[in-house]
């Protein structure tokens, strides 16, 4: 099959060769979607049960900083697939996704979602062993499970939103 | 595999469950649903997060009985994440009927909709047996991990689920994508 010539960066990754095998491809897009979900699906249930401690909404009695120990390397492990997975899926269609709004609402999200985590990493988090054995937490640090948890809803939610409304945009 | 599943979807379309389908169709929930734009991708999104709230509960019972993760006993990580399940899995039923009634066709004619529920029955039994054998296994000092003897059909057990969910999850994305 016969592309057009590139007139933007966004068509030369889409009509790359990696592009063009994903996208020509009856199996390897849905395949790598699959990998996306089962990654994605692990990195929100992962943090979700560490933001559901921060809120003080589950499993009160472990120690939040005992529960992001274990979590936090399967996050990390996760994500790392996420976002592999979400590039070979975006270069396929890269000049479809990048004049999606939901698509830049999502990338929005998730820089948000990091800048919130890295905040709280800098600030409450490096006391957390003065306070997690409080009855309340501290309400930055309760405040930050709350944005994690409304980030990450966000980002499923436009994830799913770019997947029907992928046509309407050009 | 392609003309198995082909031969699945004939088989169904000779079914009473293509007269249901579209007696689903035609209830006033389903039109609700058809002609409301953001439904469908709204229960999806809800589907999508019991789906993490269950997996990361199912992974960490698994990290737990590996010694991977967890800093709890069994018995209270079992207790705590069986929690999880549940409301989870509650939450998925309710978001899996309101897909059907919303696309009953796409989802009752297709023969990788039916492989799934069957791989979710077991799933779920097998979850929620795993998740009662580890009650009641309480070590000595209850923050130190791997105090307690895990029998190897338990690790087993725990791993058979990680990929069982995980053929779940590729079947509810594979939905999309059948031979009809």
């Amino acid at each position: 099959m016969m592309y057009p010539e590139p007139t933007n960066i966004w068509e030369s990754i889409e009509y790359s060769s990696l592009g063009i095998t994903i996208a020509e491809s009856g199996w390897i897009f849905p395949t790598l979607e699959t990998i996306h979900v089962i990654a994605l699906v692990t990195v929100i249930g992962t943090i979700a049960l560490v933001d559901l401690r921060l809120v003080g909404m589950a499993s009160k009695a472990h120690r939040v900083s005992l529960l992001a120990k274990d979590t936090l390397p399967w996050t990390w492990g996760a994500f790392a697939l996420a976002a592999l997975t979400g590039g070979l899926l975006f270069i396929s269609k890269a000049s479809s996704y990048v004049i999606n709004p939901y698509f830049l609402w999502k990338m929005g999200l998730l820089v948000l979602a990091g800048l919130n985590m890295v905040y709280l990493h800098l600030t409450t988090w490096r006391t957390v062993e003065h306070w997690e054995q409080d009855p309340s937490f501290p309400f930055a640090a309760k405040l930050a499970g709350w944005l994690s948890l409304i980030f990450w809803v966000g980002v499923v939610f436009f994830g799913r939103a770019i997947g029907f409304t992928l046509g309407f945009y050009y | 595999m392609g003309d198995l599943l082909y031969n699945f979807t004939e088989w169904l379309r000779s079914t009473f469950l293509v007269e249901l389908a579209l007696w689903i169709s035609d209830t006033p929930l389903s039109f609700w649903i058809v002609t409301n734009f953001w439904t469908i991708p709204i229960i999806q999104v809800v589907h999508i997060l019991s789906i993490a709230a269950s997996f990361a509960a199912v992974l960490m019972m698994t990290l737990r009985v590996y010694g991977l993760a967890g800093h709890a006993t069994l018995d209270e990580t079992s207790r705590r994440y069986t929690k999880v399940l549940w409301w989870a899995l509650a939450l998925l039923v309710l978001s899996g009927i309101g897909l059907i009634v919303g696309e009953p066709v796409r989802e009752l004619i297709n023969p990788i909709f039916w492989i799934k529920m069957v791989l979710v029955i077991v799933g779920v039994i097998v979850a929620l047996s795993f998740a009662r054998s580890m009650r009641g296994q309480i070590s000595h000092d209850s923050f130190v991990r791997g105090g307690e003897v895990v029998g190897g059909g338990t690790k087993a057990t725990a791993a058979f689920l990680v990929i069982l969910w995980c053929l779940i999850m590729a079947g509810g994305r594979w939905i999309a994508y059948a031979p009809v």
